[in-house]
């Protein structure tokens, strides 16, 4: 029984298409080379803009505050000394019971004022655990001169180099730290330089000073908070998991519902980090889009040079009955063929080179000279790629999807052929 | 039995500020298997007429019926379906799809009319055979001759079963021997088969072999003569 309307099965379409597409060997290995390597160079510059971001961020949370913070509710609009955690403890216990994939650091970030005999500047004291705070893992590498705080070191403190020159200091230094109080009084604590670090970060080098908490812990209890219940200024908690930060920020909030306490992510802490970030991505995506715009004239220019040479050919078989909708779609079917080529030779020239710089990573030392300090944070000297599913799926989704538009107007053309006027041709 | 009727085709198309006709008042009655050629000088409107037969062009004024269908009056779409199961076409030349084997050419039409692979595959090889190609069905129409590619035109125009097969100066390409070859075939296959072939030309060669002969002048049709065809080769 014959059907009285045209039938394409799709593999007609798909082999009238591949043959097509091979017709002018040449030109399609040229346009899919082209289209190739620009894909490439697309994975390759997203992955190391992303590595580079993904680097400053991973430093910026260990510097920093974490992956989450908690702390007193406007401590971030006004930093004061008398925002702080005044129960630490049972917000410990509460804290632990949640079992965070991750780690949780008490920490106290007071603003002083540390004098030596010759100098005096406004100074960041952060008390924290001495051991186990990822700082240690940051800054103990780190260290010019003297050595790391030894856990139950009650009265040391390191200090950058920015801050040593500043006040002419050495290790076995004093120095006297001083802050307000909320009542108006003032109160000090002297302290003995063990240490100096050299971040390349100014904002580290110049302004902090780090003790162990116990040691900033006086400045909160001459605030009038109780010793006993261990208060804070936060909680900071690093995740294993960054992909868990939403939900582990979920998760606190409930738990930590009516304690009076504000939990903050690292977006929210470094929004000047974040907002670097979107800077250089917009940059990241002006690339992108040169890119795209070359695979967009790669492509149309193949396959429109294409229907161009075949208007008789197309004249013929829509004479023999083939309907404006299938040439539309072979010609369609010639642009996602190449698309799908482009893509997976560009997945393999781009993949390749992206899986090349994720082991060995490039490094860019000679040209930052040594570690770049950006936004609160720095940039390790030697960059490793970092592409994420979501990146891979959306740099393949783009590309696919431009090419494939970039085929609709010759395919609207090829189907607009009239068979009595491209036979005359 | 009639299978082709037109009635007062005129057609008239602009060429820059002048209004041409090209066919006036055509009326033509075509039977089951005739074997007719349209002649006429250059400019006569034989391709014209043609054209309009095949459902490629539309006539300014009048109606076509193939059978009772009257294709003027098809959509787009409905007229090109109307062209794919009821009429052949056989072109001057670029007749094949190039990145299709001969057997795949003749394949395609069956293809786009939905027949099962065994169907087609066993009328294409047939085909092939009584055109003598069947050695050669898995050649690219670049891996062969004009002749040889006019044949698998005709076998692909067959094969697919149309009530019509209109076939544009079939032999205005091709040299002597291949020409009469062509003809022998189409002639032999019409009577076979029982498929009406009407043919535009000018060659003389096609012109013995007609069973009948409408002469297309100015447009208009001036004679229509029916006479027995020459014997066939061989």
């Amino acid at each position: 029984m014959i059907r009285q309307h045209s039938h394409m099965p799709f593999s007609m379409l798909v082999k009238l298409a591949w043959r097509n597409l091979w017709r002018h060997r040449r030109r399609t290995i040229i346009t899919l080379s082209s289209i190739a390597i620009g894909f490439g160079l697309a994975v390759v510059s997203i992955g190391i803009g992303d590595g580079s971001h993904n680097s400053m961020i991973r430093n910026a949370i260990k510097l920093g505050e974490g992956h989450l913070a908690i702390q007193v509710p406007g401590y971030l609009e006004a930093p004061a000394n008398y925002k702080y955690l005044a129960d630490g403890r049972s917000l410990q216990t509460k804290l632990e019971a949640l079992h965070i994939d991750g780690t949780v650091e008490a920490r106290i970030s007071l603003q002083v004022l540390s004098s030596s005999a010759n100098n005096s500047v406004g100074a960041g004291l952060e008390g924290l655990n001495t051991v186990s705070d990822p700082r240690v893992a940051m800054l103990r590498p780190k260290m010019i001169a003297g050595h790391w705080l030894e856990s139950g070191d009650h009265r040391g403190v390191l200090i950058g180099d920015g801050m040593a020159r500043k006040l002419k200091l050495k290790v076995g230094g004093k120095m006297v730290l001083m802050a307000g109080t909320q009542g108006g009084d003032s109160q000090a604590q002297l302290g003995r330089v063990r240490g100096i670090f050299d971040s390349h970060v100014d904002e580290l080098d110049d302004f902090l000073v780090l003790s162990d908490i116990d040691f900033a812990r006086r400045f909160l209890t001459g605030e009038g908070a109780d010793a006993q219940q261990l208060p804070v200024t936060r909680f900071s908690i690093f995740l294993n998991d960054p992909d868990s930060m939403a939900h582990w920020k979920g998760v606190i909030q409930s738990a930590m519902a009516g304690e009076g306490v504000a939990v903050l992510d690292w977006h929210e802490m470094m929004p000047q980090l974040v907002q670097f970030i979107v800077i250089d991505d917009a940059g990241n995506y002006v690339f992108l889009t040169l890119i795209l715009i070359m695979v967009v004239f790669g492509i149309l220019n193949t396959v429109l040079m294409s229907v161009l040479e075949r208007t008789r050919e197309f004249g013929l078989l829509r004479a023999l009955g083939l309907s404006r909708y299938h040439l539309l779609l072979l010609v369609l079917c010639e642009s996602v063929l190449l698309s799908v080529l482009a893509v997976v030779i560009g997945w393999l020239v781009g993949g390749g080179a992206h899986w090349w710089i994720s082991t060995h990573g490039i490094d860019f030392s000679a040209m930052m000279g040594g570690e770049m300090s950006i936004a609160g944070t720095f940039m390790d000297p030697v960059i490793y790629t970092e592409l994420s599913q979501g990146r891979v799926i959306q740099l393949t989704v783009i590309v696919f999807a431009v090419t494939l538009a970039s085929g609709i107007y010759p395919a609207l053309k090829a189907a607009r052929v009239a068979p009595v006027a491209a036979l005359r041709t | 039995m009639s299978l082709l009727t037109l009635q007062g085709i005129g057609k008239s198309y602009r060429q820059g500020e002048v209004d041409v006709q090209a066919l006036t008042g055509i009326n033509l009655v075509l039977e089951e298997g005739e074997f007719a050629a349209l002649v006429g000088p250059s400019g006569s409107g034989k391709t014209t007429l043609l054209n309009i037969i095949g459902g490629l062009d539309a006539p300014s004024s009048g109606h076509v019926h193939l059978n009772s269908t009257d294709f003027t009056e098809l959509s787009e779409t409905a007229l090109s379906d109307f062209r794919l199961f009821q009429l052949g076409f056989i072109f001057q030349a670029y007749n094949l799809v190039p990145v299709l084997s001969a057997l795949e050419n003749v394949e395609l039409i069956m293809v786009l009319q939905g027949r099962p692979l065994h169907e087609r595959r066993e009328r294409a090889e047939h085909y092939l055979t009584l055109v003598g190609l069947k050695e050669l069905m898995n050649r690219r129409p670049s891996a062969l001759s004009g002749g040889q590619q006019q044949r698998v035109a005709v076998a692909r125009a067959l094969a697919a079963g149309p009530r019509l097969v209109l076939a544009d100066e079939p032999t205005a390409n091709l040299d002597s021997e291949n020409a009469a070859a062509l003809l022998d075939i189409m002639h032999r296959l019409s009577h076979e088969e029982k498929t009406t072939f009407i043919f535009s030309t000018h060659d003389p060669r096609v012109m013995d072999r007609a069973e009948r002969i409408i002469t297309l002048h100015d447009g208009s049709i001036i004679g229509d003569k029916r006479h027995q065809s020459h014997e066939l080769q061989g």
